[in-house]
């Protein structure tokens, strides 16, 4: 309770304002009741950008985890510190929100579309390289050992062995990724990382509530197709 | 290599797991051609000391040399080298379920491949004719495209043996491969696996429970218990005494509690 209340009055949150103010969010909120779809065509431009985003960012994480993830699974790793130094580097990328990195990447490459792609491809190679190397330590390890026995190098046993081991978990990650990234890449905008989001951002500074309530009505639908899609996918795979 | 040449030479080896012993002071030679079945009751060391004769398992003490060429003091790549001239089967075969029997079988190349090659037959398999052969000899030609996970325990223990074909060593090892099988299917398994080694000339180390299949099929019999070796004689020349008493101590252990 005296937590509760030290945090209350350190972030100087009132609720006598809230109160006070209920007739303001009402008013505001009634602002988004009638959704301007003039511009629809150039939003829906917009959120195809923003998927275009989302699915390289997701190609992007599966290659590089098809590379990493074979050496960040202990139990085919090649070489103990080889291990570390790669389990660390994915711990780095998940580290680092995908914000971060897509404003680190705006500076560098400019304004557009690529610093986004990058920085989710990045970020979420912490995800899908962690996902597969946990998924590759579960197998069943004489699967390993047998192909071992046979002389086959690391590599070898990676495409031979652990890959294909591990198809179902690949594609249901994956999908999650996907699906997550989707989401991320329609605030990434905000930083200047194309998609739908920059528009977005741009409607609220010029108070234009009714394209920005067309707007956003148009990523939920996209977001709850698309989860719809996954789920369905998924189930295809299973 | 010539025929008495030692093809493994085993030198007062242990192996420790921890703080269990699984292997003690083991000399052993073996010569190429022969047929050699390990018995001996559950534990007493038959699946380690095959891991320690295909390199995928290093001794604790002592030395096992292959082919004339000490493993402990081999690059990785010269392991290699080793392995990829050993075939081994195992009990619960490993093969991987997710993908068709063509490349379960071509896995048998892999210490030849190169990894390029490796990748392309992933996606477009090679040497087909080859594995196709040895599917044929096991006796299941028409499951070459078949996903593994579709077929029966018999048909896959037979795919695990054709991915041996595929490999073509000089030495096959065999950790219990019909003790999931029944009777009948065991003796097609063990009769494969003769045949296979009298037609190459391919020498043959076979780990079994089956004492009756063992003198049957093989020239030379190790009796293993408690990781030593109790003994090891010519087929002809085992007397049910000694296997009695390779048993007999693991019931030992169970009986008085039964008689109490």
């Amino acid at each position: 309770m005296v937590l509760t209340w030290l945090t209350t009055v350190n972030l100087e949150l009132s609720f006598q304002s809230v109160i006070w103010g209920f007739g303001d969010i009402i008013d505001y909120s009634k602002q988004y009741l009638s959704p301007n779809f003039s511009e629809f065509l150039k939003y829906v431009k917009l959120m195809g950008q923003t998927l275009a985003i989302a699915l390289w960012g997701t190609v992007l994480s599966l290659i590089v985890s098809l590379i990493l993830s074979p050496l960040a699974a202990k139990n085919i790793s090649p070489h103990p510190i080889i291990y570390q130094i790669v389990r660390e580097l994915l711990n780095f990328l998940r580290a680092i929100p995908d914000l971060v990195l897509a404003l680190i990447f705006v500076s560098a490459l400019g304004l557009g579309p690529l610093p986004g792609l990058l920085a989710l491809g990045l970020h979420t190679s912490g995800f899908l390289g962690k996902f597969f190397a946990e998924s590759m330590e579960r197998v069943k390890p004489g699967i390993y050992e047998a192909l071992k026995a046979t002389g086959a190098s690391f590599f070898q046993i990676a495409m031979f062995a652990a890959w294909p081991s591990i198809l179902q978990e690949v594609a249901g990650y994956t999908l999650y990724i996907f699906d997550r990234n989707v989401r991320v890449a329609t605030i990434l905008g905000l930083v200047g990382a194309g998609g739908i989001g920059l528009e977005l951002s741009a409607t609220f500074g010029f108070f234009r509530y009714d394209q920005a309530s067309a707007l956003i009505l148009i990523i939920m639908i996209t977001i709850i197709v698309i989860d719809y899609l996954s789920i369905w996918l998924r189930k295809r795979i299973s | 290599m010539s025929g008495t040449d030692p093809i493994f030479e085993l030198k007062h080896v242990a192996k420790r797991f921890g703080k269990s012993r699984v292997l003690a002071n083991i000399n052993l030679q073996i010569l190429a051609g022969e047929r050699v079945a390990l018995v001996g009751p559950s534990g007493a060391g038959k699946s380690t000391l095959l891991g320690l004769l295909n390199g995928t398992q290093l001794p604790s003490q002592g030395e096992v040399w292959v082919f004339g060429r000490n493993l402990a003091r081999l690059s990785p790549s010269q392991l290699r080298q080793v392995q990829r001239r050993i075939g081994t089967i195992y009990q619960q075969l490993h093969l991987v379920d997710n993908l068709r029997v063509i490349h379960n079988l071509n896995a048998g190349h892999l210490g030849r491949w190169s990894l390029f090659k490796a990748v392309v037959s992933l996606f477009f398999p090679l040497e087909v004719e080859t594995a196709a052969q040895a599917l044929f000899k096991v006796g299941i030609p028409e499951k070459l495209y078949e996903r593994t996970d579709q077929l029966s325990g018999g048909q896959k223990q037979r795919v695990a043996l054709a991915r041996v074909l595929v490999q073509n060593p000089i030495v096959i090892l065999a950790d219990e491969p019909i003790s999931s099988l029944d009777l009948g299917r065991s003796r097609e398994i063990m009769d494969l696996l003769r045949d296979m080694s009298e037609q190459t000339g391919q020498t043959l180390i076979i780990s079994l429970h089956a004492i009756e299949l063992a003198l049957s099929h093989c020239q030379r019999i190790i009796g293993l218990r408690q990781g030593r070796i109790l003994f090891d004689v010519p087929a002809p020349e085992v007397l049910p005494e000694m296997v009695e008493a390779l048993y007999r101590i693991e019931n030992a252990r169970t009986e008085p509690i039964q008689k109490i």
